[in-house]
């Protein structure tokens, strides 16, 4: 009977999970904003880049790179920020502000369950987003990767690494409204120093953005995307200790209530 | 208890159609034991000492006007906060212990003050979300029936009116078949029907061994669901009893009330039939008695000896009300009765 319960539990415990992400997308596909400006904007993006540069062939100015072999990881990266930075950080206050929180804590769902949910939900897009924008860049002429193990786990590290900034962010703000201009006041001068928009040719700035958790991510993925080289340990390394950051302050700053205590 | 519940026969269909009952812990064990609850938030003491316990199987209303300690005495029972010093059980569980925190919400429900439900699910999606969450919930459509939703099945949830969301929070708050249900004033903006019907499902549920621990604005609420209140007032229980008996109401002296014949003064009625206090500017004569037979046949007898009627005439004692504003300590007496219609 004991052992009967033991080996059952592990298995609800997914089909809970399953369960949890099945009606996370659910939500997210029904919300025609979310759904919208998580794809819209980087697609916009990589498809005026591609117009631009298509026939660009390489250059100095992008490290020896064709322009849109450099850009389409580096707005691949964004649409993962999007995907997960700011769509965890500003669902979470909003969730939290209506009160939907606190009924998730009424209930038995555990928060792990609660959250692993949400991290798959936003990997799921992210690779979605992952996916189109390379499918765009390959229309426009650049060359498909070769090395996918090391991109999946620049992936999946990096989106896990921000989703857990993003609920850090949401422990930290109190006001929901306040949110999407916290999410985008961090986001835009990090973004633009770590050469998301144009490449970077200074060795300070680098050393600055380099220790920050966007520029790793887009070194991570650059490399196996358009250099043919594998998995970037140091830069992945720095990815992971964001993500670890971003966890601790969200496992101790996190409230479920609108009200504090 | 059953002599407060002379609706509970008419209720039986309501509490049938849905198939699981809820199990007690064990005969004889509380609900709810609260014995010297204590909380504050800074100099504010939401909870001075609150004491009381809730058996199985009954209806429980806390009242308080706002800001008296309901809410912060709810949440603790239900988890959300942690309590300074006192001794909570909630189905034998201790509700401050977060290693309970699962077991424990398993087999409690809740329907919170405000309303909130994610806009974007059907309301189908969003209860059968929620059922998945219980090891043995209702099943979905039996609750959505029982809420009156079957309507809005396949309706997105922000397209409900204010009156279907706040049955949409009473559904997820049922789900999961729980043995103790908490409701924060759960028929706030009601119109009158859907509060009776609201009072139906309430009763329908207790028919089949649910424990309900609500709080309420609506003295009327109070009167119709509970089998027991008890009043709050400055974090402290300052009156508990069955609707009909707290604070005195049953022994309350009765009153008298009815229009002095023109032409007549306070002066002329018989002699043990004199007004308590003054004759109001209207016109009417307030008479407390303990003995409303004998005084009522003296003044009836009266009236008809001189051929004359007695305008507006009514009997009756405190209500519920009355009793609350005294406990409460906003007495308004003769403002607010209840006719008892003889």
């Amino acid at each position: 009977m004991v052992s009967l319960t033991r080996q059952q539990a592990p298995r609800r415990d997914f089909a809970l999970l399953w369960h949890q992400i099945r009606y996370e997308q659910l939500s997210f596909w029904r919300n025609p904003q979310a759904a919208f400006f998580t794809f819209l904007f980087p697609v916009v993006i990589i498809t005026i880049f591609g117009a631009l540069f298509r026939d660009a062939s390489g250059s100095s100015y992008f490290y020896g790179l064709s322009a849109l072999q450099y850009y389409v990881p580096t707005i691949a990266v964004l649409s993962v920020l999007g995907a997960c930075y700011s769509q965890l950080a500003i669902v979470l206050s909003t969730r939290r502000e209506n009160g939907i929180l606190k009924r998730v804590r009424a209930t038995p769902l555990p928060a792990w369950t609660y959250f692993l949910g949400l991290l798959a939900h936003c990997i799921m897009i992210s690779a979605v987003d992952v996916a189109l924008i390379t499918g765009i860049g390959a229309a426009f002429g650049t060359p498909l990767p070769t090395h996918w193990p090391a991109i999946a786990l620049a992936l999946v590290l990096g989106a896990a690494s921000f989703c857990a900034l993003g609920v850090a962010v949401a422990s930290l703000i109190r006001n929901s409204e306040a949110a999407p201009a916290v999410v985008q006041l961090v986001l835009f001068p990090l973004v633009f120093i770590s050469g998301s928009y144009m490449p970077i040719h200074s060795d300070m700035l680098n050393r600055i953005s380099g220790a920050l958790p966007v520029r790793p991510f887009n070194l991570a993925l650059t490399g196996p995307f358009a250099q043919h080289s594998g998995f970037d340990w140091k830069d992945l390394g720095v990815l992971l200790a964001w993500g670890a950051a971003g966890t601790l302050i969200a496992v101790r700053r996190f409230r479920w209530d609108p009200r504090p205590e | 208890m059953a002599a407060n519940r002379p609706d509970q026969a008419t209720h039986v269909t309501a509490a049938a159609t849905l198939t699981e009952a809820a199990t007690p812990t064990g005969p004889g064990a509380d609900a709810v034991v609260v014995a010297g609850l204590r909380k504050s938030y800074g100099a504010v003491q939401a909870a001075r000492g609150t004491s009381f316990t809730v058996q199985h199987g009954e209806i429980f209303a806390l009242l308080g006007p706002n800001g008296a300690g309901k809410t912060t005495t709810l949440e603790i029972l239900e988890g959300f906060r942690a309590r300074d010093a006192g001794r909570v059980e909630v189905l034998g569980l201790d509700p401050g212990d977060r290693s309970n925190g699962r077991a424990l919400r398993e087999r409690i429900g809740l329907v919170l003050q405000d309303i909130a439900v994610e806009p974007y699910l059907t309301v189908r999606e969003t209860i059968a979300r929620n059922a998945g969450y219980y090891s043995a919930p209702h099943d979905v459509d039996e609750v959505i029936a029982l809420t009156g939703l079957a309507g809005q099945a396949r309706q997105k949830v922000r397209a409900l009116s204010g009156g279907q969301k706040r049955r949409l929070d009473l559904a997820l708050g049922l789900i999961g078949a729980p043995e103790l249900l908490f409701l924060d004033e759960p028929t706030t903006g009601f119109d009158p029907n859907a509060r009776r019907d609201a009072w139906q499902i309430i009763r329908g549920l207790r028919g089949q061994g649910t424990t309900i621990v609500l709080t309420t604005h609506y003295m009327e609420e109070a009167q119709a669901l509970a089998d027991r209140v008890a009043v709050i007032s400055g974090g402290q229980i300052v009156a508990e009893g069955t609707p009909a008996t707290i604070g005195g109401r049953d022994t309350a002296r009765a009153r008298i009330r009815f229009a002095l014949p023109a032409g007549y003064t306070a002066a002329d009625l018989p002699a043990d039939s004199g007004p308590t206090g003054a004759v109001s500017a209207g016109g009417l004569v307030t008479v407390e008695t303990a003995e409303p037979t004998r005084i009522l046949h003296q003044l009836t007898g009266w009236a008809l000896r001189y051929g004359m009627v007695l305008d507006q005439l009514t009997v009756d004692r405190p209500s519920l009300e009355d009793i609350y504003l005294r406990l409460t300590g906003h007495d308004e007496p003769g403002h607010t009765t209840e006719r008892n219609p003889w």
